[in-house]
């Protein structure tokens, strides 16, 4: 696997391809040029014979111009013989102008197919005259006279025979040479590219990360000035990854600071919760424990109006009889109803003090499984003030007006009761310096038929930003002053649980409308 | 009178002219550059009235009549055609020149063509040569040879003749003198000397590295080492002279035939050097 990567890596190296392109053009130069040559070889050797020919028979005729003109046969066939010697003639003929055949050496039938045929005119001597005219001072003229003929046949196999030993050196050479410069072009690009190379090598290790190495590269042509190029832009990447990472710490260090604040926010949240929580036990337990003494207190009351309404006829007869006396201090007349009056605020105060400590108690437990089939709107307002009568402040006038034709609707009333308390103590607290009034009211709308339970002060307002945000788990504007974030959300969460809506109306300084509206027929979830 | 006038001067312009009388009739064989000189040498020489007729401007020339009417006092043929022509007329003094083989007849003398003998045995004897090779016509350049044969015995020149029929013997011939002349003599005949066997005497000179005198220098720029030639325009002077004195009275049978006086020599000093290197390499 390693090996055929590094081979597929070198086979597509800049220097392979180059050395395989350079080499490659060198090869079909060679084989152009050596086929080039061998072509014009093959073409040469034919008209290299006929001119080897011709020449020999040039020569033969010029020999050969006495000896016929004087008809020496014996002269011409010794000149034939002498021709015939040359390896490439076959056949050599001397004749005269009338044709007759004066000598002939060798076999004329053994011209084979593509044999050379030569025959070259035998003439007599050119410029030369009479010796009538040459007395008569004729100037010499070029008039050769043919007196014969020399045929000469020439055999090609001993011209493709050195032909072929020519391709053969040619073709050796060529391998030779290609493979000389193959060798020489490859020392020669390993040099040039060894540049690339360290070019690349320095790219990639930059490209790994390592923005601190550089190129080396000496000299001052293109390679060198793209070298000095990268080796800066390397240097500004290495600058920016410092910025960077500087920027990075900074961040982290912000980071880390938020979200300890967060952490803390929302540990003081879990803490409120905890200690809600915590308040909800304490609830239950005090309910017990005011339960207790407060129905002994009741009961006592009961006893005590009994035993009084009892008292009375007899009391009333000793007032008849004995006249005006006095009970602690008190005359009997006076006595006789505030003691009546007084029995029965203890029975009505000590149910009160239950019905509160029932509702703490149930506040506390949550969804205890108080359901009630039927929900009563206006009673489970009343319930809501109740519990909130001991935070009412001296300054908040808390006026309801509450629906009269409220028709019943099922739900439950604790839950209710909880989304009012929370949008009642929020309409409190916006109140600026505490003092404002809050209105509570409900109405049915027959149309949707729907019960709409309505808090309005006149508060401080909650501002566009926040009205977006109020439903968020956790977001509160006031949770430096104990706000937990989580009032709005689960009011909302109850309200449609019970099929209905929370809606916040506000401007910014002119109070707050919120309306909790529920339907009559709660809506399949 | 306006018609008679025109009549008579045509009639005038047609009726021949009777021609004016002249001395000498020269007969030209043709119109040659070498008879032109020796025509122009021998009217230098002779001051007579003289009318040429070249005979190849006529497919055949009346002659005959012409001497009939004209009566000229002598003819000079220029050529061996016109000397041939001039034979046929009887009774006129005939001189000749540039004619390669005159053959002697009554009434007729000239200015040969070939130079003397002696002038070319001088020239051997200056090469040394002592053995000296001649191919030769029996028929044309016999009585010639003759003459260089009795000269060259004057002179102790071992003259070595080969004859010869036909051109085609010519370089046989040559072959047998191999190693028997010291130096070749070629003569101006038509027979052993052609355009054909002129080489011959060439290659036989290098082959042998012997000197060939030859009779006109073209033949020094093929191998010939010494021409001995004629000088055209001093034969026309010299037959003119000879026509002078034929005016002047003097009868024909009285002058014989001659030889041409002057003789121009040149020859092929680099031929020369060659051959003298030749023979000395040879000897050592």
């Amino acid at each position: 696997m390693k090996k055929s990567w590094r081979f597929y890596r070198f086979r597509n190296s800049f220097r392979f391809r180059l050395y395989f392109l350079f080499t490659g053009l060198i090869a079909l130069l060679t084989a152009a040029f050596t086929s080039f040559y061998v072509v014009a070889e093959i073409k040469s050797y034919r008209s290299t014979l006929e001119r080897e020919g011709r020449l020999l028979a040039t020569v033969l005729a010029q020999n050969a111009r006495l000896p016929l003109f004087a008809e020496n046969q014996e002269a011409l066939s010794l000149l034939a013989q002498g021709t015939a010697r040359y390896p490439s003639v076959l056949f050599v003929s001397v004749s005269d102008k009338d044709g007759r055949n004066l000598a002939a050496v060798g076999d004329d039938r053994k011209l084979e197919q593509g044999g050379i045929e030569m025959s070259v005119p035998v003439t007599s001597p050119g410029q030369v005259l009479s010796p009538e005219a040459v007395l008569l001072g004729h100037k010499r003229v070029d008039e050769e006279q043919v007196i014969g003929r020399v045929h000469l046949h020439l055999d090609p196999s001993t011209a493709k025979e050195r032909l072929n030993k020519l391709v053969a050196a040619a073709l050796a050479i060529a391998v030779l040479f290609w493979i000389v410069v193959s060798l020489l072009s490859y020392q020669l690009l390993k040099r040039v590219t060894s540049s690339f190379n360290r070019l690349l090598g320095g790219i990639e290790e930059i490209g790994s990360g390592k923005l601190s190495a550089r190129v080396e590269l000496n000299g001052n042509d293109e390679l060198e000035r793209a070298a000095t190029a990268i080796n800066a832009m390397a240097a500004s990447l290495e600058l920016r990854e410092l910025e960077n990472l500087s920027l990075q710490e900074e961040l982290l260090k912000a980071m880390r600071l938020e979200v300890q604040e967060e952490k803390k926010r929302v540990m003081a949240r879990l803490i409120h919760t905890n200690k809600m929580t915590s308040l909800g036990l304490l609830l239950s337990s005090m309910a017990h424990e005011i339960n207790n003494p407060n129905a002994a207190i009741r009961f006592s009351g009961h006893n005590i109006g009994k035993i009084w309404s009892d008292v009375v006829p007899l009391l009333d007869g000793v007032l008849r009889e004995e006249g005006e006396f006095y009970l602690g201090g008190v005359p009997y007349q006076a006595a006789r109803e505030a003691l009546a009056q007084n029995a029965v605020n203890i029975v009505e105060n000590s149910e009160r003090i239950a019905r509160v400590v029932q509702g703490l108690r149930d506040y506390g437990a949550g969804d205890g499984g108080n359901q009630r089939p039927t929900l009563d709107i206006n009673s489970t307002v009343s319930a809501a003030l109740t519990v909130l009568a001991c935070q009412m402040k001296h300054g908040v006038q808390l006026k309801t007006s509450l629906g009269s034709d409220l028709p019943s609707m099922s739900g439950r009333q604790q839950q209710i009761e909880q989304v009012l308390i929370n949008l009642i103590l929020n309409a409190m607290q916006a109140l600026p310096n505490g003092k404002g009034e809050v209105l509570l009211s409900t109405r049915y709308d027959k149309g949707a038929e729907e019960v709409v339970v309505e808090v309005r002060d006149t508060g401080v307002g909650i501002s566009p930003e926040a009205i977006d945000r109020l439903f968020e788990p956790f977001f509160s504007t006031k949770l430096d002053k104990g706000g937990s974030g989580l009032g709005l959300y689960i009011s909302q969460y109850i309200v449609a649980e019970h099929g209905g809506r929370l809606k916040f109306s506000s401007q910014s300084g002119q109070g707050t409308v919120a309306q909790v509206i529920l339907p009559v027929e709660p809506k399949s979830a | 009178m306006g018609i008679l006038k025109p009549l008579l001067t045509a009639l005038f312009l047609l009726v021949p002219l009777q021609a004016a009388a002249y001395d000498i009739l020269v007969l030209q064989s043709l119109r040659e550059k070498g008879y032109d000189e020796a025509v122009k040498g021998a009217r230098r020489e002779c001051r007579a009235s003289m009318r040429t007729i070249v005979l190849s401007d006529y497919a055949e020339a009346d002659l005959t009549r012409i001497v009939r009417e004209e009566h000229p006092r002598m003819v000079i043929a220029v050529g061996d055609r016109a000397l041939e022509v001039a034979d046929n007329l009887r009774g006129l003094p005939v001189l000749y020149m540039m004619a390669l083989n005159p053959k002697p007849r009554q009434n007729v003398t000239g200015i040969s063509m070939l130079l003397d003998p002696a002038r070319y045995l001088g020239v051997f004897n200056s090469l040394g040569a002592r053995r000296v090779g001649v191919v030769f016509d029996p028929k044309r350049s016999g009585a010639y040879l003759k003459r260089a044969q009795s000269a060259a015995r004057r002179s102790g020149i071992d003259l070595v003749e080969r004859e010869v029929r036909s051109p085609k013997e010519t370089p046989a011939m040559l072959e047998s003198l191999r190693g028997r002349v010291d130096a070749l003599w070629m003569i101006p005949d038509l027979t052993a000397v052609s355009p054909a066997s002129t080489e011959a005497y060439f290659l036989f000179s290098q082959g042998e590295a012997v000197p060939v005198v030859t009779f006109a220098d073209v033949y020094l720029s093929m191998g010939g080492a010494v021409a001995l030639g004629i000088d055209r325009f001093d034969i026309g002077r010299q037959l003119g002279e000879m026509a002078q004195r034929v005016l002047d009275g003097t009868p024909v049978e009285e002058l014989s035939p001659q030889y041409p006086r002057r003789a121009v020599s040149k020859s092929n000093e680099g031929v020369l050097r060659r051959l003298k290197a030749m023979a000395v390499s040879g000897a050592q």
